[in-house]
């Protein structure tokens, strides 16, 4: 009888133990480090793996395991919660890096010599994520973003219009469109998250400046500084399709890539899944012109890439050597002319001749950050901002914004 | 008799250690940590009941409460009707029964996210070209699309992948009734309807009751039906509360805080089903 329950309870112990052992392997039997890199773009899978490539024959004791799952902020949230970190983050610099850097899980990168290299202004955005009791710079920006329009190039010429630089000229445009019968935008609003790309046009350029830390403070709110925000999405709203809730983001590419209208509002990195769908189109790109002053209307631009080790990680030597390696100025071009993205390091540019008109605002340091990345994630800003699209009431929809927000940080 | 008692309790334990491990703990990890501030990791405090009180006053959670049982009702009694119809028409004696009864079945095999994406281009493409195309533009539009009917096309989705597994079930209770119960019915005149409300209700009962509390401790559950069509949209008009947890949990870092409204959650969810099984049982017979 005894023999019996021996053999079960190490039955069950082996059983245990194989659960446990699953996810813990630090070193490979060949001797090697193994760094563990999770990025949360599937986009830039084939551009990791390549680079990741390169880096492993220059560093022949070091295996870089590139990890970048689907809805990847979620996963990162869960293995956050197991306590199970990678060595390397790739992440945007969004509310999660502010959390993270909160959390003290970040490597500080203040007052280093890689830091130097990088744009001001990025540093300063992501800078601007981390709340006061944690200052510091927690992540190198490595590339950006770009919240465009996109147009389609032959519309353009076949209605004799040119890149519009006022707002004016852009509803003119709007107008001209829509009387020779062209789509003039394409909403594709049955998914929020495409609401938000206008939005933080329009807002980036109209909201006043730190409004996040304002809003905290009680100095700035929804109410007071929004409703020329709600004005102009309501009117670019009109220019739209008979039902802009119709389509979502994969209806819209299809839509736009084959000319069904003149304008798309997205980010520069839906032009890959674009030209995949009609690589023939010809398109090009400026920044949403959100007032009648040329010099007041910047670039909505964001961390969408940003290279950060893990404090707690077991091998800080080799996650900095990848980090050399992927910022040298070779390999963070290959990145942004394959990511059809630009650099957030200094001197390297996005030659391609679509995003020109963007480029030219990133080097003359015309741009601000997305203004969503400052709300509350917990609010879900763009599932309001949809909701209020479909009601269009600008002043119980501004009252609600500013009670969420509230109602969040409270918590 | 002591050693079969020991050897029951030896075969026994294992599953109880894993139920254990695997259910039981991570529940009460989440009812502890519905009392602190816990954002999913870092440092946390306690709150005491602040959570709890925050879910009552959270417009957001109220309104997600009201939709999911909007639509647990509704999908509830419809697949219960579907299905019990459908149940009735395969017991039937009818040509190719069995190859019928498999075909009905397909829908429960598919994964739900597959038939959402199915589901989705119908909504989106092929119903509002078919209205358009009809002239009746009114209708010609994506339904997902709109706050007040996107409920709607969750729920078509959900009773026709729904309604397979219940029709199984009520075959199965429809098989449980003699024939000679049916030729003395015959025998005293009773029609087609007569024998369904006098004999074959009644006496699928037990089933009834099974099948509409299966159902709705499903439906208020729903989850995956709703991510693959609307994801909580439009606005936020068809957020479940499983989705709202989870979004509110993982997306919007407010682990603790869901979790509160988790624990509120399986509270009704238990709730309901008891009461449930009291008040249908009662109307049972015996055979």
């Amino acid at each position: 009888m005894m023999n019996r329950a021996v053999q079960l309870l190490t039955g069950c112990l082996f059983i245990s133990l194989l659960l446990a052992g699953c996810g813990e392997e630090n070193a490979s039997s060949d001797g090697k480090v193994k760094l563990e890199l999770f990025s949360n773009k599937a986009e830039s899978i084939e551009t990791y793996n390549k680079l990741i490539n390169e880096f492993e024959e220059e560093h022949s004791n070091i295996d870089v395991e590139l990890y970048a799952p689907p809805s990847a902020e979620t996963v990162l949230r869960t293995r956050l919660v197991k306590e199970d970190m990678p060595d390397i983050l790739s992440i945007a610099g969004s509310s999660l890096y502010g959390e993270l850097a909160d959390a003290g899980m970040l490597r500080d990168y203040s007052g280093t010599e890689m830091l130097e290299e990088i744009q001001p202004s990025y540093v300063d955005m992501i800078n601007d994520l981390v709340p006061g009791n944690h200052d510091g710079t927690y992540g190198l920006p490595y590339a950006t973003n770009a919240n465009a329009v996109i147009y389609n190039k032959q519309l353009m010429n076949d209605l004799g219009l040119e890149v519009p630089k006022t707002w004016d000229e852009f509803i003119a445009a709007l107008e001209i469109a829509e009387e020779e019968g062209v789509t003039p935008i394409y909403f594709t609003l049955k998914d929020a998250w495409t609401g938000m790309i206008p939005w933080n046009a329009v807002a980036g350029v109209l909201q006043p400046d730190n409004f996040a830390r304002k809003k905290n403070n009680g100095e700035a709110s929804f109410t007071e500084d929004y409703p020329e925000v709600t004005d102009k999405m309501l009117t670019l709203l009109e220019y739209g399709l008979n039902d802009n809730f119709q389509y979502g983001y994969n209806d819209g590419n299809n839509a736009f890539a084959n000319g069904e209208s003149l304008f798309y509002f997205q980010g520069n990195w839906a032009i890959p899944e674009l030209k995949k769908v009609n690589p023939e189109i010809e398109l090009g790109t400026f920044a949403m012109p959100v007032t009648n002053d040329p010099a007041k209307n910047e670039l909505v631009s964001g961390v969408d890439v940003m290279l950060t080790a893990l404090k707690d990680s077991e091998h800080p030597k080799e996650a900095r050597q990848f980090i050399e390696f992927m910022m040298k100025e070779e390999n963070a071009k290959q990145y942004i002319e394959e990511q059809y993205a630009f650099s957030a390091l200094k001197g390297v540019k996005q030659e391609d001749e679509m995003l020109s008109g963007l480029q030219e605002k990133i080097a003359n340091d015309e741009i601000t950050s997305f203004p969503d990345h400052y709300y509350p994630s917990g609010m879900q800003a763009p599932n309001l901002i949809q909701a209020f699209l479909i009601e269009k009431n600008s002043d119980a929809f501004l009252k609600k914004m500013d009670r969420e927000w509230e109602k969040v940080q409270k918590r | 008799m002591k050693n079969r008692q020991r050897a029951f309790l030896l075969m026994a334990m294992p599953a109880v250690i894993i139920f254990f491990i695997f259910h039981t703990y991570p529940v009460l990890q989440g009812i502890f940590y519905s009392f602190t501030n816990w954002r999913g990791y870092g440092e946390w405090d306690f709150v005491g009941f602040s959570n709890y009180l925050n879910v009552f006053q959270d417009g957001r959670a109220l309104s997600s409460y009201w939709f999911t049982f909007k639509f647990a009702v509704v999908s509830t009694i419809l697949v219960n009707i579907f299905s019990l119809a459908v149940a009735l028409g395969l017991n039937a004696k009818i040509k190719f029964r069995k190859t019928l009864r498999a075909i009905y079945f397909l829908p429960n095999i598919l994964s739900i996210l597959i038939v959402g994406f199915i589901f989705n281009f119908i909504f989106t493409h092929f119903l509002p070209e078919i209205m358009g195309a009809l002239g009746i533009d009114a209708l010609a539009k994506n339904i997902l699309g709109d706050p007040d009917t996107a409920w709607l096309g969750i729920v078509i989705m959900t009773v026709w992948q729904a309604t397979a597994f219940n029709t199984i079930l009520y075959l199965a209770g429809l098989q449980t009734i003699q024939d000679d119960v049916y030729e003395a019915a015959e025998m005293d005149g009773a029609n087609a309807w007569k024998k369904f409300l006098k004999i074959t209700f009644p006496l699928i009962a037990p089933f009834f009751t099974i099948n509409m509390v299966l159902a709705m401790k499903n439906f208020l559950m729903a989850f995956d039906q709703i991510v693959a069509l609307t994801n909580g949209g439009p606005g936020q008009a068809t957020e479940s509360i499983s989705l709202l947890i989870y979004k509110g949990g993982f997306e919007g870092g407010e682990f603790a805080y869901q979790s509160a409204n988790a624990v509120i959650y399986f509270i009704i969810i238990v709730v309901i089903s008891i009461f449930q099984i009291r008040v249908l049982q009662k109307r049972e017979v015996e055979m």
